[in-house]
């Protein structure tokens, strides 16, 4: 039971959370703004990973740098999928008849080409590299420097974003679209502008986190697809389009999965997670911190 | 656009087909492997390991048939790690494509699954990376397995290397997978008969993230020897958070992904000392092959071979060019020959009885420094085992 | 349907179906042994997904039950017993998880039903290990020929069962819901009856399939079993093939095996990009499908 009260188990869990922050965040914007299920979320995150991985590999630059990189690539490949791809679906009133089913469907596709496009060119053999791994105590937990990092980044992200949202032009105009889709425009919002600033800004996100995973995590074509899941559960648990929203749940989610793991057996975290996201679902689909409304 | 795609997929086919008619009555075997899906990332070291065979082969002049040198042809097909698929393939490549000869795909699932068309067909083939004590229920005569890490006889050979080693106590970690679940199925008998207490005892889903919980309990238990029953991805997970805890035994096993190249490469100074499962080493001068075997696969793909996966491999291919060169390629007089003989590989010799390797004892590898160095049985030991050295700051 | 050419061409097809065996040797066989299966479960998706518009993105977990029920049962009673309780076994779970999983919508059903299939995949396998259970194995199990006519059946009824209902009453009231759900309840459709009942109807077939696929590979393994990707192939054949349409999951599934069959042998990867490209074509520039494009007029007349 006193491991239950450790440092070392909190910094996990917090460590976690922070990834699950970074992963979710960026798809959670996309889906409130635009309403886009984006299950390529995961490959964006493969993208970014891929983009430091390379740029620490051949060039020796730090991923702490890389990561600008990696974010304008991600932005510019959201800004041409969206010029060329999901424009059409807005186009059409059949498709934006069920819009979600469409786009789910469009990113799927999207996600198998980017995997395929990764294991042509990178063979399918995963890649590391070593970064910030000096292992350093924290209190009674010791700590690698990458995962602190990771954790640092993430709490300055959150707060960076919900300052942009409540002070900045675009930030507010981004909430006014998640929130009141309709009067937004009627209000001189140019919609399609701050749509495509999410869009842009969520492919950016995505790459961000897979920048700094990079650092612990193994590189492959397919090391997407898990990311993209964790952070549909995160934001199914936060709301969908509630941007708070998802950053409680973040924290929540590894809180409940470390601790959960900690007081019952590691076998059973995939059914854990799985189970709280589909109690979540079913009971209360707007999220644990979710008000009805969102839900249509 | 589908259309010309078609169109120029089937010009493509016809001038492959044109151009192999042309070189001089090659022996067509045929493959399939995980190129995509599940699977796909394990999978590159037994892909590379046949190319090296089938490109020394033709270098010297081909496939000796019985004294008749022919160049050898592959004919493989990606599984997408559908065990189904697998079975599909091997159906096409004996019935359709008509291969003289077969190599195994990868993975224990896949062999399973292709154990049945063999049987079907009367097609002798020898299976490499699969080891599961089921695979005795596959009725034996046109399925081999060259591997000596049936987890009825790995399991025993573990307890049996700690107890030499002086472990008192362990902690066993296993991921919730077929293979390593049926080791530590097995394993746990055998540590019972040794005395050896089990103080942590764990199983994990597979692609876990993070193991902090697990962990912490195995370094409150303190146990001389901490044994991972892992796959590739969390055998890295396992690298990565064991040294952050600095979990302090002096045995760590680490089962799947320590004897790929890119282990060493990634965890550098972390790996010394880490001990894995394996049977095959360069170094040992009674396997005189082993050594021009490790050099060439590095000459050609600048990195070492998988010490399991590419030898296993490589064994296979070995065996199936020493049977072919004595009974050709009928498909009976092959039977015979691979069921009855001695056959000389990278591994010593090898023989079969029913359908596995019973001469090859199973063992195990220890990275010491940068190298690996075969620890157990302690009859074909290249180097003593030695206690893990505390993990590196960085 | 009505014109006798259509019924003419139906005949046609089961005829061929059922010579494929004489004509084709043990190679094709193997594909139509495929072909048909992907026809059973993405005609089965198309009952729920097609007609109501609640997208199931988690079918998988009724093909894994099935196989899992098919794969306990082998050995220990007739094998045709097995396949039908594997059915029964993966209806009564989707009449279990409907009832509350039917009362959410839109893109929350799609996740949810891909998370049961994810909970079950892990419960089996938590199952599995706690019965010291490691892979299951069939072994003697029954010939390739035997398994295609067995799927051949499960296909040609999984398209009966499509093409019943899609002409009754029910069928109406199905697609009536996914045009408008309080609509359709205001004029006394029992919405959440008849949502339940095409749940329950679209699972039997994939579990029964699951159940003659698992004998078919001779091994079970829950990681296989489940396979998400086996969902998402349904998803897409039948998108592919047109998901309102009888002949969609066949043309989709034809075109996928068929495709497959011509590309992905020596060049997986270029394959699967090619099968990503053309989804999203069709899902901007033909979301009525292979079916909708080839056959305008008679959609029109039936619809």
């Amino acid at each position: 039971m006193q491991i239950l009260l450790s440092g070392q188990l909190l910094f996990a869990a917090l460590v976690t959370g922070a990834v699950y922050v970074l992963v979710a965040f960026g798809l959670n914007l996309v889906y409130g703004t635009l309403r886009l299920l984006n299950v390529a979320h995961g490959e964006i995150v493969m993208v970014g990973a891929y983009t430091s991985f390379w740029l620490f590999t051949l060039a020796h630059i730090s991923p702490l740098i890389s990561l600008f990189a990696a974010i304008a690539l991600a932005a510019a490949l959201g800004a041409a999928i969206y010029l060329g791809l999901v424009r059409r679906l807005f186009a059409s009133p059949r498709l934006l008849q069920r819009l979600e089913a469409n786009s789910l469907l469009l990113f799927f596709a999207f996600s198998i080409v980017l995997q395929n496009v990764a294991a042509l060119l990178f063979q399918p053999t995963p890649r590391a590299y070593q970064y910030l791994d000096r292992v350093i105590q924290l209190g009674n937990a010791s700590v690698t420097e990458n995962r602190l990092v990771i954790l640092i980044v993430a709490v300055v992200l959150c707060i960076a974003i919900i300052l942009f949202l409540r002070l900045h032009i675009y930030g507010l105009a981004i909430k006014a679209l998640i929130q009141h889709r309709e009067a937004a425009s009627v209000v001189g919002i140019d919609v399609e502008k701050v749509q495509l600033l999410s869009f842009c800004l969520g492919f950016g996100l995505a790459a961000l986190a897979g920048s700094l995973l990079s650092m612990t995590e193994q590189i492959s074509p397919f090391m997407g697809f898990p990311y993209t899941i964790a952070a549909f559960v995160v934001v199914i648990l936060g709301g969908l389009g509630n941007l708070v929203g998802g950053m409680v749940a973040s924290l929540l989610l590894g809180v409940i999965e470390t601790y959960g793991v900690a007081f019952t057996s590691s076998s059973l975290r995939s059914v854990l997670i799985y189970g709280i996201f589909i109690l979540v679902l079913m009971i209360r689909p707007q999220g644990l911190l979710g008000s009805r409304m969102i839900v249509r | 656009m589908t259309g010309k795609l078609l169109a120029g997929a089937a010009f493509g086919v016809a001038l492959a087909l044109s151009q192999a008619s042309f070189a001089a009555d090659p022996v067509k075997i045929g493959f399939s492997i995980a190129k995509t899906g599940l699977f796909a990332a394990g999978t590159g070291s037994q892909w590379d390991t046949y190319q090296l065979w089938k490109d020394e082969v033709n270098a010297r002049g081909g496939l000796d048939v019985k004294g008749v040198k022919r160049p050898i042809e592959f004919d493989w097909y990606d599984d997408q790690s559908d065990p189904g698929k697998t079975v599909q393939i091997y159906e096409k490549l004996i019935t359709d494509d008509k291969v003289d000869l077969l190599l195994a795909p990868w993975g224990t699932p896949m062999h399973i699954a292709v154990a049945g068309v063999l049987e079907r067909y009367h097609f002798p083939m020898i299976g490499d990376s699969a080891a599961s004590s089921k695979l005795r229920d596959i009725k034996p005569g046109n399925i081999w397995f060259t591997t000596a890490v049936m987890p009825d006889r790995f399991a025993p050979a573990v307890a049996a290397a700690l107890k030499a080693n002086g472990v008192k106590q362990v902690a066993v970690l296993t991921a919730q997978l077929p293979f390593s679940l049926e080791v530590k199925s097995y394993l746990m008998p055998a540590l019972e008969k040794a005395g050896i207490p089990v103080k942590v005892n764990e199983e994990y889903p597979p692609a876990i993230k993070d193991m902090t919980a697990l962990l912490t309990n195995v370094k409150n238990a303190a146990p001389d020897a901490v044994l991972v029953f892992s796959y590739p991805s969390d055998t890295a997970v396992y690298m990565k958070q064991a040294r952050e805890l600095g979990i302090a035994a002096p045995f760590q096993f680490v089962m799947i992904g320590v004897t790929d190249d890119w282990f060493l490469k990634q965890f550098g100074a972390a790996a010394d000392g880490i001990v894995t499962m394996g049977h095959w080493t360069p170094e040992r001068k009674e396997w005189p092959k082993g050594k021009p075997f490790f050099d060439a696969y590095e000459a050609k793909y600048h990195e070492a071979p998988d010490y399991l996966d590419a030898a296993l491999a490589y064994m296979s291919c070995e065996i199936l060019e020493q049977a072919v060169a004595k009974a050709g390629l009928d498909k009976d007089a092959l039977r015979q020959v691979i069921a009855t003989d001695t056959f000389e590989t990278i591994n010593g010799p090898v023989k079969f009885e029913g359908v596995q390797n019973v001469i090859t004892p199973p063992g195990l590898l220890q990275i010491q420094g940068t190298k690996m160095e075969l620890i157990w049985p302690p009859d074909f030991a290249t180097a003593k085992f030695k206690p893990k050295p505390a993990w590196p700051a960085n | 349907m009505r014109r006798p050419l259509a019924l003419a061409a139906w005949l046609g097809l089961i005829a061929a179906a059922v010579l494929v065996p004489p004509l084709l040797g043990d190679y094709g066989v193997a594909v139509a042994l495929s072909l048909a299966m992907w026809v059973a479960l993405a005609e089965s998706w198309i009952v729920l997904s097609g007609m109501t518009g609640y997208v199931s993105l988690g079918h998988a977990v009724f093909y894994g039950l099935g196989a899992y029920v098919g794969v306990l049962l082998w050995n220990t009673v007739p094998s045709g017993f097995a396949i039908i309780a594997a059915g029964i076994a993966s209806g009564g779970f989707a009449v279990i998880i409907g009832y509350p999983a039917l009362r959410v919508r839109g893109p929350y059903f799609v996740m949810l039903t891909f998370g049961v299939a994810e909970l079950v995949k892990y419960v089996v396998i938590d199952l599995e290990a706690g019965l010291g259970v490691f892979s299951r194995l069939i072994l003697g199990g029954p010939s390739v020929i035997v398994l295609y006519y067995v799927m051949l059946c499960l296909a040609a009824a999984a398209t009966a069962i499509t093409f019943l209902v899609g002409r009754s009453r029910f069928g109406y009231a199905l697609r009536a819901i996914r045009e408008n759900e309080a609509a359709a309840e205001t004029i006394g459709i029992a919405v959440g009856r008849f949502k339940l009942a095409a749940f329950a109807l679209s699972a039997v077939i994939p579990g029964m399939v699951g159940a003659v696929a698992v004998a078919r590979s001779t091994y079970f393994e829950p990681l296989s079993a489940f396979d998400p990707v086996v969902s998402f192939t349904m998803v897409t054949m039948a998108v592919i093939g047109g998901s309102d349409d009888l002949r969609g999951p066949l043309l989709g599934a034809a075109f996928l095996v068929g495709l497959s069959e011509l590309l992905w042998a020596n060049a997986p990867q270029i394959y699967m990009i090619i099968l990503g490209v053309l989804l999203a074509i069709f899902v901007l520039f033909a979301p009525e499908g292979i079916a909708g494009r080839l056959f305008v007029p008679a959609r029109r007349a039936v619809s």
